[in-house]
């Protein structure tokens, strides 16, 4: 069974304990032979770890990231950056500011323009100048507004009169 | 504010510089490397685990806080990422050499014993790395971050911990198991065969 100062004797042995807890371990490994044991084993396995051979990286490994950095896309941020330019954003203003021009003189003639009323609401005689209009059209008759009006363009029409 | 010298140039790579990043890679690259191959034990892979580890560096240079110390920052998306590929199962921990032994029919491993007869007698590099290798792949994914950080960086219990995202007290429990495991392993070879897992 474990001692229960078990788990501080590495913490021990790397010199990361605080100085009295330290001191505490300390006097616990002048009385207790188990624990003497293990901080033997881990002073000697922390030692031998420094007699690993060391992992030596390729010696193209530098050339190999610096490439793979270059080769990656921007960023938005730089993306944003190159925008803000003024070799850039000096005609994309001017196109950006045509092309809001644009935008805006559509809506407001979009919003000027007279609504034309419901089939419903207009006046049965337009309608019929309406549905005439091939006839009308060779007349040079203005204001026809009623079906009384059509009936004099249709007799001149009949008449062969222009 | 006076920045140590690698808080500087990585401000310097959070503004775009080039240079910059290659000075940081000369100076920690080893480091990482060493990190990634006690890892995962394999070269080839803790080559390319290194690389994606700086590129990630660079393109997450613009959130780095210099709060913590550098080297600190750098293990922590170092294990991050180690951890990550871990989980995605796209890295195994390798046996760190081809001499590596292998498992006999009742599950015991058959080491290469130590050069001659006699127990006390010390490993060769080899068989040392073997050993340590078996031992680190049987430790939990954190147990070998936190005991790589410790032994082969000398690294401080208290950064260990920043770089884990862990309390100390976590920490030092988790250098305490692995310097444990590995520890007993190496005692079982000297005696002759190690067992095919030191831990359930």
């Amino acid at each position: 069974m474990s001692c229960e100062h078990e788990e501080d004797l590495t913490a021990y042995v790397d010199g990361e304990l605080p100085p009295p807890h330290r001191a505490r371990v300390e006097a616990h490994l002048g009385t207790c032979a188990e624990c003497q044991g293990t901080e033997r084993l881990l002073r000697l396995t922390v030692a031998r770890m420094a007699e690993l051979p060391d992992f030596t990286p390729s010696p193209s490994a530098r050339r190999e990231l610096l490439a793979r950095v270059d080769a990656l896309p921007p960023t938005w941020r730089e993306r944003f950056a190159q925008l803000l330019k003024p070799g850039v954003l000096v005609p994309s203003a001017g196109l950006a500011g045509l092309a809001s021009l644009a935008v805006l003189t559509l809506l407001v003639a979009g919003r000027t323009r007279v609504e034309a009323p419901a089939l419903e609401e207009w006046d049965p005689g337009a309608l019929e100048v309406a549905a005439n209009l091939e006839l009308v059209e060779d007349y040079e008759v203005l204001g026809l507004d009623s079906s009384e009006d059509l009936e004099v363009v249709e007799s001149l029409h009949e008449l062969g009169m222009p | 504010m006076d920045w140590d010298p690698d808080t500087q140039a990585m401000l310097k790579v959070a503004a775009g510089d080039k240079q910059a990043f290659a000075w940081l890679f000369d100076r920690h690259h080893a480091s990482v490397a060493r990190f990634a191959y006690r890892f995962v034990g394999d070269a080839a892979r803790a080559e390319e685990l290194t690389q994606d580890i700086f590129v990630k560096l660079y393109r997450h240079a613009r959130s780095y806080k210099p709060t913590a110390k550098f080297k600190t920052f750098l293990f922590r998306v170092a294990t991050n990422h180690c951890l990550n590929e871990m989980r995605r199962g796209e890295y195994r921990v390798a046996r760190l050499t081809e001499e590596a032994p292998v498992e006999d029919d009742a599950g015991a491993v058959q080491m290469p014993g130590p050069d001659g007869d006699r127990p006390d007698q010390a490993l060769s590099g080899r068989e040392l790395e073997a050993a340590v290798g078996l031992a680190l792949k049987d430790l939990s994914d954190r147990e070998r971050a936190a005991f790589t950080m410790c032994r082969f960086e000398g690294m401080a219990y208290r950064d260990i911990a920043d770089a884990l995202e862990a309390s100390e007290a976590a920490v030092k429990s988790l250098i305490h198991r692995a310097t444990l495991a590995v520890a007993r392993r190496l005692e079982a070879l000297q005696a002759g065969t190690v067992p095919a897992r030191s831990r359930a």
